[in-house]
Formats: structure tokens, C-alpha cells, sequence
């Protein structure tokens, strides 16, 4: 998949399913264990990681005939880091409560594997189209998991999605599914069902 | 010595390059939002401090960078606010505190009376602490306690009368670590705040 002939037929189905970060490549599993406690922050950070993914990998494509072997780590994440600091500037800007939630989560998105790993394995080898598309795809890919993820941990926690109450009233919540056990426990288990249905198939 | 410059810079032209294009654009975002930005931070500790003091009509900054000594030799600045009423009379005195919580840094928006002898209630700026146990320093419960609480030493009790208005203050159940941070909080920074606010003459009968 990662080579020069990658098309973005195949850029569409590694970022939906064959290669899907979380859940196949175990790829970004900070963000995706921080800040999953609800749906809202999930979703920001999603849609962050998308925005990254996207300019990283053009510019990425745009310098692929440039870069030198001793500079490449260097340029991916100089340019991964400016695009991190404006996504931050920006949620900061005009959505200052959802920057508070996700701390120091969205900086930190300048170490978040699954973009370094675009870069190397897909907009390192290929035009901008592709390159874009992958990182289109693959921030959508990401985005879903978080909030399928989030969805399940806020119902049991809170007894709700994006703050709309959805479980019956006498519900008891489950607190420890907004602490980290809750998002080992559900990670887990979507990983063992992901794996299953792959295993199922082949 | 002409041909090893020549070799650097074919070597890192593009990092030259690229750093200063990326500069530019940092710069540019910098320059568009961080007013708004700002803006915000403004917004939002004016809003917390409306909260605590609700006769105040405004806030204005009377001491910038007042120091706290939070202990081991660490100094921490704090800005203080003094609340004023449509009348021109003080309605209180607002400044952020912080101190070590259970899982990062806690920091508070404390406010007192006019004549610093009262606490009117605290609001909390930013935490870190556990979901279900430690966040309830958020809460009605423990925040309740320190409204109309003496201005001085607290003490942290593990049981009694969360009802009764003094200096001690009930902690919450399966979060005695967050409630000892809040009331290390105030026993930092009442004190040395008061002594400031008083040498700056800023103590008055509500005047």
C-alpha cells in the first residue's frame, strides 16, 4: 500500500478500513485514550488531526522531490509543528472552553504517529491529490473511531451524547468509564471486535 | 572556507527556506487571533469574578504581579482585582491563586470582601482532577463551605457540620488530596494577599 503507486482509490479505503489508524495500525492511541471521555472533545480533536493530516501531507508531497535523507524527519516535523500551532491558535480563538478540555492533547498532536507516518509512507512518495485525499481519509478514518469510542464511554459515564441525555432516568452512571480504565476497557474491546471481524473475513 | 558555506547551505537550504515560510505563517495566525485570544482569557476570568461578587459593575486590575511565596522557596504572581459597585462603593477584592492538585496544577479565581475580612466564594480557573472525586472542587457542596469563612488559617476536616460558616471546611469524600490542594490554596495566598492589598492602602470601610 505505502508505495508509488499508492491511487486515491486506495488512499480512501486504507483511511476507512484496511488501514484505519486506531484500529489497525495502533497509531495515535494518546489522543485517542485522553481525550475520549466525551463526544465533543473527541470530535474536536478529530477534526484537528484532519486539518493537520491534510496540510502536512500537501506540503509533504509539494517538498517530496527536495528532501534530502538526512533532512526529511527535520521537514516533516517542522511542518507538522506549524500546522499543530495553528490549529491550537485557533481553537483557542474561537472555541476557548473545547482548548481548556483538550489541554496540552492538541500541541501534542505534533507527536501523534499517524501523521509522521503519512508523511513517510504515503506524501513522501506521491502527488498532491493522493497525498491530499490520504490525509482526508485518514483524519476521517480517526475522527470516527474517537467518537464511536467517546459515544459509548459518555452514555455509560453520563447517560449521554453530546450532552443529550439518552438513557432512561433511573440509569446509574458509570463513573470509572470517564477515567482511564474506561478507555482501556472500551478500546480493547473494539480492537478484539475489529480483529475478529478481520479474522472472520480471511 | 567560501566552498564548506556553500556546502551548509546546499545542504539545509530548504530547512532555511521552509523555517522562514512556516515563521511567516505562524506570524500571520499569531497576528489575526491573538486578540481574540486575549479577548477571552478577559472574558472569562471578568465572568468568574461577576459570579463570586454579583453587585459588581466592574473590575478593575489594582495590583499587577503581587508576589506569593506558595512555599519551598517558589514565588507565584498573582493580579488583583478590586469589584466596585454602580455607586462607586467596593464590593470585594478578586485574585487567581494556584497550588498543586491531585493530578496537575489547580488554579482559582478567589474573592473576598471589601475589608478582606470574609471569603465570598471561589471559582475554579482551571483543573486537572479526577473525573467523579476530584472534580467536585467544582461543585456546590465544597464550594458553599468557604462562602462568609473568616479570612484566615483553614482547616481541613475529614468529618463534621458542612453547614456551619468557619475556618473549618468538610472535604469531599474519596477526594482528600484536591480538597487539602483548595484549602492549601487559600492558606497560601490569603494571607499574603490581605498584607499587600493593606500596604497599598487599598483597605477600606467599603469606600
Amino acid at each position: 500500500m505505502a508505495n508509488n503507486t499508492m491511487t486515491a482509490l486506495d488512499a480512501v479505503k486504507g483511511g476507512l478500513w484496511t488501514e484505519v489508524p486506531v484500529l489497525r495500525l495502533i497509531l495515535g492511541m494518546c489522543p485517542t485514550l485522553a481525550v475520549t471521555a466525551a463526544v465533543k472533545p473527541a470530535l474536536t480533536m478529530g477534526l484537528s488531526v484532519l486539518f493537520v493530516l491534510v496540510c502536512s501531507n500537501i506540503v509533504v508531497s509539494l517538498m517530496r522531490n527536495l528532501l534530502k535523507p538526512h533532512l526529511r524527519i527535520l521537514m516533516f516535523t517542522l511542518t507538522i509543528a506549524t500546522f499543530v500551532t495553528i490549529a491550537d491558535l485557533f481553537l483557542r480563538a474561537f472555541t476557548p472552553q473545547m482548548s481548556e478540555v483538550l489541554g496540552p492533547y492538541v500541541p501534542l498532536i505534533i507527536v501523534n504517529c499517524i501523521i509522521i507516518a503519512r508523511a513517510e509512507a504515503c506524501a513522501s512518495k506521491n502527488g498532491i491529490f493522493v497525498s491530499a485525499v490520504d490525509g482526508i481519509f485518514m483524519g476521517i478514518g480517526f475522527t470516527i473511531v474517537l467518537c464511536i469510542l467517546a459515544s459509548i464511554r459518555e452514555v455509560l459515564a453520563v447517560g449521554t451524547i453530546c450532552d443529550i441525555p439518552v438513557m432512561w432516568e433511573s440509569f446509574v452512571p458509570w463513573a470509572a468509564m470517564r477515567m482511564p480504565v474506561g478507555a482501556f476497557i472500551t478500546l480493547g474491546l473494539m480492537l478484539g471486535f475489529v480483529n475478529f471481524l478481520t479474522a472472520k473475513k480471511s | 572556507m567560501l566552498k564548506i558555506i556553500g556546502e551548509y547551505i546546499e545542504k539545509s537550504w530548504l530547512l532555511i527556506v521552509s523555517s522562514f515560510f512556516f515563521g511567516l505563517l505562524l506570524a500571520l495566525a499569531n497576528t489575526a487571533w491573538s486578540g481574540k485570544i486575549e479577548q477571552n482569557k478577559i472574558d472569562k476570568l471578568n465572568g468568574l469574578m461577576g459570579s463570586l461578587i454579583a453587585d459588581a459593575s466592574k473590575f478593575e486590575l489594582v495590583l499587577k504581579d503581587a508576589q506569593v511565596n506558595t512555599g519551598k522557596g517558589k514565588i507565584t504572581k498573582s493580579d488583583i482585582y478590586r469589584a466596585t459597585t454602580s455607586d462607586g462603593n467596593t464590593a470585594g477584592f478578586c485574585f487567581r491563586a494556584e497550588g498543586a492538585g491531585f493530578a496537575d496544577k489547580i488554579e482559582l479565581v478567589i474573592a473576598v470582601d471589601s475589608a478582606f475580612n470574609k471569603i465570598m466564594g471561589y471559582s475554579v480557573l482551571a483543573s486537572n482532577e479526577t473525573p467523579g472525586f476530584g472534580d467536585r472542587i467544582t461543585g456546590d457542596y465544597f464550594r458553599r463551605q468557604f462562602m462568609g469563612a473568616p479570612v484566615g488559617t483553614l482547616n481541613l476536616l475529614k468529618k463534621g457540620d458542612d453547614t456551619k460558616v468557619d475556618n473549618d471546611i468538610i472535604a469531599i469524600s474519596g477526594a482528600t488530596v484536591s480538597s487539602t490542594a483548595v484549602v492549601n490554596i487559600f492558606n497560601n495566598f490569603l494571607e499574603q494577599i490581605r498584607r499587600q492589598v493593606s500596604e497599598k492602602g487599598l483597605l477600606s470601610n467599603g469606600k
